[in-house]
């Protein structure tokens, strides 16, 4: 009984972990390439507005997917043209996009809440699913978890096996050693922020199409901030952030059963567990050392011909 | 097969013909003419040598053959055709490379990850990488270990792996922008031997220095620029010598270095028993006034330290009595506001922590001399404009006025103001550090004399890593090296002060013997 309880605890830990997972990888991304990318809540419930209005009108969830990526995608060029080309501070940027997403869907999406959509549906892949633990916790869920489990990997391999990757990390450490090799590290930011917030995008897409199926009030309920203080947990490191995204999702899983089990703690403290675990997070992780540092050009704008 | 036309380029004809043709370069930035009319070449198989002081265009040029600012007129020729440069990336496909005297490197990747930035493409191959690096570095005598991070490296290894990066592309110009200023004498031994090395393969090495001695050692032929133009050119073999090129480079009859001559010596102002912060360990030893004292050593080796523990940036960690300032614990001296006033900090970075660089010369000169313009409170603005035009004045600091911003005066003029500014209090503990870094000879001078004369009240703490500067100013020698003082010994004991060069490079006196002769043949 308790056995089968666990198992299920952390299948929901995997489910709720996963938008996280996209999330923090598109920060990641971005923040490697040298942008601050605070827009992410913002983009990530456009992400979401964007999955649910083209599955509610077409009924296909990966072209739902796609739209998802490229609105968040859309934003994060506009981040992009604030600070890439008029060097605009990145932080007030940021915070401007998160503000702007989150009135915009909820302005678009009033006359869609309660609406149900289908998006995804879990399906078991073969073999896999029948073994036991392993089976229910990992492969027996829809294919934007799958997808999300070669994520970190895939971000991994193209930052340190391919001289696009590599390019896009120097960006971040030390644009003038970029340009100097004849490489345009503001490229690279481009590149480092859209693919970035495309990312963003499918983990919003993975909250309408999966996670509720359906269009509601403020939607992505802070899962953005947690990605951005995620990254710096994972201290910029694809494999840490696949750690850090199931441990809150395992958090906000346990929460939400805990409440449904009914014990005395008031529910809004239990709501809170989330967000302290990522101050106590964040407080840990301060704790810099060798290999533990944000990319040294973080946030530094690139200035035109230097 | 690059390779073997550079060799044949060489074989055939007795003077090889120009890899480069410099045709009458201009470049103004506002209006000040950075270049006139330069005409250059550069050959294969030569290493020429840009001497000029500071500000006389070396750099300038080097960026505009780089790729990296573009000429007002002019035409760059490489292998006789025209080749107008839009990027550093036209100018490395064209076999042109920079090295710059601030490392362009990725600090948090390896060695080799930084050798296959921008060079390879598509899917790395690093352990392919990694074998070329180790056999190029070992064709060049370079020791490298390739997967070192950068940020571990010291600076001569850094600018090693900056020329593996060009030797790699298989550039037929290296650039080198003042390449010997962050090294120790070993290592300025072991690049002059890989850059000759360069130049026997047919590469052709330009190398931009303001040190003659260098100049001499390894140039084969020697351009002068002064004022953005080329004064003068030789080959190797008809250069007059050192000091006649020293004129013509600073274009006057040189006064002949500022020379010290003892002063009578005080009371002890500081004394270091021990003292220890972060990379600085256990040092000791005593400043007395009328006394230069110069720590050298290459930059990164504890001085920076060493100077936060004395001006209480940071707290000693051996205990208060480790560091005594005017015969006071540090803890005490650093409480007590007269006694820190009569300590003054010229800091090496003279933009950011001596001056605001968007304030004007007044309230710089206001930052540090509030005492005496002040009345209940507020500034008394009238008095000390006339205390600062004043110092403007003795210091001849060429400046638009009071109020033109410390950020707008060239380096020269900046670190005059601070000097008077700081002087202004009549202190009696001076700690300067690298005070006449990037400053040109003229400059130079006066700053040196400044220091000089200070000594009639005042012990001087000279933390360089300019070996010349603590040759002219000190009466005491302290060298610094991994934290530590090798030796402490006073100007008179020349066996030490003659093998300076090797201290600095963690070799005691007296166990260099072997390596001694070495070092000299080389």
């Amino acid at each position: 009984m308790t056995w089968d309880i666990f198992v299920a605890l952390l299948a929901a830990t995997v489910l709720a972990g996963t938008p996280l997972l996209y999330a923090t990888m598109g920060e990641l991304v971005t923040e490697r390439s040298g942008v601050l990318n605070l827009g992410v809540e913002g983009m990530m419930i456009m992400g979401a507005f964007f999955a649910f209005i083209v599955q509610f009108k077409t009924g296909n969830p990966w072209l739902a997917v796609l739209a998802a990526g490229l609105g968040a995608g859309g934003m994060g060029l506009l981040h992009g043209v604030v600070c890439l080309i008029f060097q605009g501070n990145q932080t007030v940027s940021g915070l401007a996009l998160t503000i702007f997403g989150v009135g915009l869907s909820d302005y678009l999406g009033a006359p869609f809440i309660g609406e149900k959509t289908v998006g995804f549906q879990p399906f078991d892949i073969p073999l896999l699913s029948d073994v036991p633990f392993f089976g229910p916790v990992f492969f027996q869920h829809d294919p934007l978890v799958y997808l999300s489990y070669v994520l970190p990997w895939a971000v991994m391999w193209f930052f340190r096996r391919t001289s696009l990757g590599l390019a896009l990390c120097a960006s971040g450490e030390s644009p003038e050693a970029v340009r100097a090799v004849g490489l345009d590290p503001v490229r690279m930011r481009w590149l480092g922020i859209f693919a970035g917030a495309f990312l963003v995008g499918v983990g919003g897409a993975y909250l309408s199409l999966c996670a509720t199926h359906m269009w509601t009030h403020n939607l992505s309920a802070g899962k953005g901030w947690i990605a951005v203080a995620l990254v710096i947990f994972a201290f910029w490191r694809p494999h840490r952030a696949m750690l850090g995204a199931y441990l809150f999702g395992g958090i906000m899983a346990l929460q939400l059963r805990l409440q449904a089990l009914g014990t005395t703690i008031p529910s809004s403290l239990m709501m809170m567990l989330p967000y302290l675990l990522t101050i106590l997070a964040l407080l840990f992780s301060s704790a810099r050392g060798k290999g533990r540092s944000a990319p040294a050009a973080l946030g530094e704008n690139i200035s035109p011909g230097a | 097969m690059e390779q073997k036309r550079l060799f044949q380029a060489q074989e055939n004809g007795k003077a090889a013909p120009a890899l480069i043709r410099l045709d009458r370069i201009c470049k103004s930035y506002g209006s000040v003419r950075a270049n006139r009319d330069i005409s250059l070449e550069i050959r294969a198989g030569e290493i020429l040598a840009l001497l000029g002081e500071n500000g006389a265009g070396k750099s300038t040029l080097m960026s505009i053959l780089s790729g990296k600012s573009r000429q007002d007129s002019g035409t760059v020729f490489v292998d006789g055709l025209p080749a107008p440069f839009r990027s550093p990336r036209d100018a490395l496909a064209a076999g042109i490379g920079m090295v710059y005297q601030h490392f362009m490197l990725v600090e948090a990747m390896t060695v080799t990850q930084n050798l296959m930035l921008g060079q390879a493409h598509g899917i790395l191959n690093p352990s392919a990488m990694r074998a070329r690096v180790l056999e190029l570095a070992e064709r060049y005598g370079f020791e490298i270990n390739p997967d070192a991070m950068i940020a571990d490296l010291s600076m001569g290894e850094r600018q090693r792996v900056e020329i593996l990066k060009l030797l790699y592309r298989d550039c037929r110009v290296l650039i080198l922008d003042e390449p010997t200023a962050v090294l120790t004498p070993p290592e300025i031994d072991q690049l002059f031997a890989a850059l000759r090395r360069m130049a026997a393969d047919g590469r052709a090495i330009v190398f931009i220095s303001h040190k003659m001695k260098e100049v001499l050692d390894l140039a084969t032929e020697i351009s002068i620029l002064r004022r953005g133009e080329i004064v003068d050119h030789f080959l190797r073999a008809d250069v007059p010598g050192e000091r006649e090129l020293a004129e013509r480079m600073v274009g006057r009859q040189m006064d002949v270095a500022v020379a010290q001559s003892p002063v009578e010596k005080g009371e002890v102002l500081l004394e270091l028993s021990g003292a220890s912060f972060g990379m600085a360990r256990e040092l000791s030893c005593s400043l007395r006034r009328g006394e230069v004292l110069a720590v050298v050593g290459v930059a990164g080796n504890g001085q920076r330290e060493l100077v936060e523990m004395v001006t209480g940036e940071a707290k000693p960690e051996g205990g208060r009595d480790s560091v005594r300032i005017l015969g006071k614990n540090w803890h005490d001296f650093m409480r007590s506001r007269p006694d820190r006033k009569s300590m003054v900090y010229i800091p090496e970075d003279r933009k950011g922590l001596a001056t605001c660089p968007s304030l004007d010369l007044l309230d710089n000169f206001l930052l540090t001399n509030r005492n005496g313009f002040q009345n209940f409170g507020f500034l008394d603005r009238r008095h000390s404009a006339a205390a600062a035009e004043n110092v403007m004045e003795e210091y001849q600091v060429v400046a638009d006025g009071l109020h033109a911003t410390a950020g707008s005066l060239s380096g020269g003029n900046l670190q005059k103001m601070v000097l008077g500014r700081e002087f202004f209090r009549d202190p009696c503990l001076i700690v300067a550090e690298n005070p006449t870094q990037g400053l040109d000879i003229s400059a130079m001078e006066e700053v040196w004399r400044r220091i000089l004369d200070a000594r009639d009240h005042a012990g001087v703490l000279l933390v360089t890593s300019d070996l010349n500067e603590a040759m002219t100013l000190a009466d005491t020698f302290a060298v610094m090296y991994r934290g530590r003082f090798i030796d402490v010994f006073p100007r008179s004991d020349a066996a030490k002060v003659a093998s300076i060069g090797l201290m600095m490079a963690g070799i005691p006196f007296g166990e260099e013997d072997g390596r001694k002769e070495q070092h000299h043949e080389a």
